[in-house]
């Protein structure tokens, strides 16, 4: 046997991580700042699926990583003065007690001490690197395109906005943030491009992901198809070749 | 397979955000009435693959990682404070505040509520209440023999008795303003509570800095907006399809893997 049945399995394994992914874009498909996700898939290199080494070299098949897309995701007008959207690169920066977060979900409000928050109430980071405070009886907010916010005309501090060298070093932790590793480089924007009014939506494609979903679907068909008749295949030779006589 | 929790997780937050949306077109001709909006976040993770883990004894390491998220939640459902737009009622007793600031209630109870929505009446002794009778405050009685009430924009109210040429001033309305008007609780009824992540209750007079005037003969409408409500409909409903869709493709390959022998 040339480890038909292993090979499957490794396969349908791949597929079924292939669909949790997938379905996980499409369950997020309007959660603002979302970035889709998709599954990187190899042919395992290190362990043969085979005992002898044939001319014909078999691979289990492997997922090795994952790639994110972290293309800018359409901007949606709610005309609220503290909804922020990032075009371009770059995440706003947030205080959380577990350390520094990272996010593309400007929904933003402002808590009872004038202190600019996230929804659960996570201080957002101005570029001092304390958080971002504002008079909330001094009149409306102007948040301007490079993150300079302004009151009655009178600048009341800038939001930062980090840019990392690759943004693949960076793993979601849910909640719409991001975390990353210490030693990932980072700058500070200097010219960032805040638009106020606007939130980020999902950058999920809905026809892409529900094209890839009945391609893995099929896939999976078409491999248990296989299965069944490497299956079939062994139980005939045993029955063939074990007839006595 | 966790594609089947993940797609239920979408279809949840998407009947959530229907429910939301749903509440604001009843409430299109509701006074005073603030939009809400569904604000989802992604769920968990779980990592199967770390970002940054070594590869090989080489000192290769993994570049991306595999991370599988697990669906989708509601982060929370928060109101829009926009200002509506100010429609003529040419009822004396029907206030709106154009700017920042709410009315204070008292209810039956003894505590203070608030609202926008100054469709006001007077009770059997003449002061003024709400639609539903709770006292608007500071109270202000009008005599039962004033011909007429005026109230100015700084929330002057004034009567004009019988045989008196001289107006005479009853008492001054305020208006109250939060650091974060979207902390405020709904209780219904177009009321709303003080609670921590609105911040005290600030009071003053209409038109200083930082508060709005007051507009007597108008009320201000719901601040719905059909065209987007109903946009949004369709694509919420459109994505609890789409979950519905995943969590058929997922059962079709457990079935062809429960078919297997």
């Amino acid at each position: 046997m040339d480890n038909m049945l292993m090979i499957g399995l490794s396969q349908q394994q791949v597929l079924r991580r292939a669909m949790d992914i997938t379905a996980n874009n499409i369950a997020n498909v309007s959660t603002a700042g979302f970035k889709a996700e998709q599954l990187l898939v190899e042919a395992e290199p290190y362990t043969r699926a085979r005992a002898e080494d044939g001319p014909a070299r078999l691979n289990y098949v492997a997922d090795w990583g994952m790639g994110r897309d972290f293309a800018q995701g359409s901007l949606e007008e709610t005309s609220r003065p503290l909804d922020l959207a990032i075009t371009g690169d770059g995440f706003f920066t947030l205080e959380t007690p577990q350390g520094e977060r990272f996010t593309r979900d400007g929904r933003f409000s402002m808590d009872a001490a004038g202190t600019l928050t996230a929804a659960d109430g996570a201080p957002v980071l101005g570029e001092d690197g304390a958080p971002v405070t504002i008079d909330p009886d001094a009149g409306p907010v102007t948040i301007l395109a490079n993150g300079e916010i302004t009151q009655n005309g009178m600048v009341a501090g800038r939001i930062a906005v980090t840019r990392f060298e690759d943004n693949g070093l960076l793993s979601k932790i849910g909640e719409n943030r991001y975390i990353a590793p210490e030693d990932a480089e980072r700058e500070l924007a200097q010219e960032p491009l805040i638009r106020q009014g606007f939130i980020e939506s999902s950058n999920v494609r809905p026809i892409l992901e529900i094209t890839s979903m009945m391609e893995v679907s099929r896939a999976y068909s078409s491999i248990t198809r296989m299965l069944q008749q490497a299956d079939e295949l062994s139980r005939k030779a045993i029955e063939r070749l074990g007839r006595p006589g | 397979m966790r594609a089947l929790s993940t797609a239920a997780t979408g279809m949840e937050a998407q009947q959530l955000n229907v429910e939301v949306i749903a509440h604001n077109l009843a409430n299109m001709n509701t006074t005073a009435f603030k939009r809400q909006r569904a604000e989802f976040q992604d769920l968990l993770y779980q990592n199967l693959g770390q970002v940054g883990a070594a590869s090989s004894d080489a000192g290769t390491i993994v570049p991306t990682g595999l991370q599988i998220g697990l669906g989708v939640q509601a982060g929370s459902v928060y109101r829009i404070t926009e200002q509506g737009s100010l429609s003529q009622t040419g009822n004396e007793l029907d206030l709106a505040i154009s700017g920042r600031g709410y009315f204070r209630i008292e209810l039956p109870n003894g505590g203070e509520a608030y609202t926008r929505a100054g469709s006001f009446s007077r009770s059997p002794e003449g002061q003024l209440v709400t639609s539903d009778g709770y006292l608007v405050m500071p109270g202000i009685a009008v005599p039962a023999e004033a011909r007429r009430v005026e109230v100015n924009q700084q929330g002057q109210v004034q009567v004009q008795l019988d045989g008196e040429a001289e107006a005479q001033i009853l008492g001054q309305i305020e208006v109250i303003t939060f650091a974060n008007e979207a902390g405020l609780e709904a209780a219904g009824d177009n009321l709303y509570l003080e609670t921590a992540a609105s911040g005290a209750a600030n009071v003053g007079v209409p038109g200083q800095p930082g508060f709005g005037i007051i507009r007597q003969g108008f009320v201000e409408t719901s601040n719905v907006d059909a065209v987007t409500e109903i946009t949004a409909l369709i694509r919420a409903q459109r994505a609890y399809e789409m979950n519905a869709r995943v969590i058929s493709a997922a059962d079709e390959m457990l079935a062809a893997s429960a078919n297997l022998r």
